[in-house]
């Protein structure tokens, strides 16, 4: 229980980039240390995804859930959430404003940050790969949300119903 | 009364923590679509113009975390200073603890269904399209240098590598960028 809270400590601390980069580092964190099997993980984060609210958030709450139970589920969220609300809290609204270190900090973020969707995209890239299906659907989902405005809700429920469709005509 | 007072009332801990907790408990699909949800909210309710709003999503930016919430934080200490911080915190955080908890109990009787089965994998199956999407935006957008995208490929590769080190590599990644970028200037 106290590796599940220093886990998702360390997973906050390095947040950047919004909802799937966490998932990302989730994932790498616990598949990575066999918590849970790549099958599992990718389950959980069909239901973080229907779920409302912040994706990393409930995908947090899940895995804690899943290895500890209710009182897992609160550690893990509240680890997860730890850093982003105490950095919050310090910093005011002067950090952002645009001064030179912190545009040059800026920079430097983004380069992370994309390295950490890489990281992300090279994680879930096997799955996308595994049936004609899923190539189809992956490759919907990246020109919808890639070119469009539409929200990607909608190719997410879209996907579940063509996977359960799929699944009950032909077993 | 004097011209220098808010036009608006403060808002209480209450009708903060009400007015995110609606939106968390009906948002779904993350910070990308629930940043804007909030902006468009506090705005009709007179509570934060766009351009302040824009000015806070920056800072909430540069904080690691859920998007949503960072913002959504900033926008409650903004309005109405740490309680309005806190019940953003509550609000936010709440809806989604409790759907999950329900949903984890659901798929805990339903979850063998074939069809239960079939539509989590269509789900999930979009998750690797939606991320590379997410990355093909970043790099779309960003302004680059030579100097950034050698930067940005080793970064890649790096925190690819990783795996359970992927947090210290980022942090490795953005020093010695944030380093680089200072002698570029210079």
């Amino acid at each position: 229980m106290l590796r599940l809270a220093l886990v998702f400590l360390k997973i906050g601390v390095a947040a950047y980039g919004g909802g799937w980069t966490i998932v990302g580092i989730i994932r790498t964190e616990i598949v990575g240390r066999a918590w849970m099997s790549a099958e599992e993980f990718a389950k959980l984060v069909a239901m973080a995804q229907i779920t409302p609210g912040p994706v990393a958030l409930n995908a947090a709450t899940l895995v804690g859930y899943r290895l500890h139970g209710l009182l897992g589920a609160a550690v893990s969220t509240l680890a997860v959430v730890a850093a982003p609300v105490a950095l919050s809290l310090l910093i005011g609204g002067f950090f952002a404003k645009a001064t030179k270190s912190g545009a040059r900090l800026t920079e430097a973020l983004k380069t992370g940050t994309i390295g950490l969707i890489a990281m992300t995209v090279w994680a879930f890239a096997p799955a996308a790969v595994s049936s004609g299906l899923n190539v189809a659907i992956a490759l919907t989902a990246f020109a919808v949300s890639a070119f469009t405005r539409i929200n990607p809700l909608w190719i997410i429920l879209g996907s579940g119903v063509i996977g359960a469709a799929t699944r009950a005509f032909l077993g | 009364m004097n011209d220098t007072s808010p036009p608006v009332k403060r808002p209480g801990f209450f009708s903060i923590f009400g007015f995110f907790f609606g939106i968390s408990a009906i948002t779904i699909g993350g910070g990308y679509v629930m940043v804007p949800v909030i902006q468009r909210a506090l705005e009709k309710r007179g509570w934060l113009p766009e351009d302040e709003f824009y000015d806070l999503f920056a800072t909430a930016q540069s904080v690691p975390g859920p998007l949503a919430l960072n913002t959504a934080m900033f926008a409650g200490r903004r309005v109405a200073g740490l309680p309005g911080f806190l019940a953003a915190f509550l609000g936010i955080l709440l809806p989604p603890f409790a759907a999950i908890l329900l949903l984890a109990a659901l798929l805990g009787a339903i979850g063998d269904w074939p069809v239960v089965q079939g539509f989590l994998d269509g789900a999930f199956a979009v998750v690797p399209g939606l991320t590379a999407a997410l990355a093909f935006n970043m790099i779309r957008k960003r302004r680059w240098t030579p100097l950034r995208a050698v930067m940005t490929v080793a970064s890649a590769v790096a925190i690819t590598l990783a795996g359970t080190w992927a947090v210290p590599t980022f942090f490795a990644v953005v020093a010695v960028s944030a380093f680089a970028e200072r002698k570029g200037a210079c």
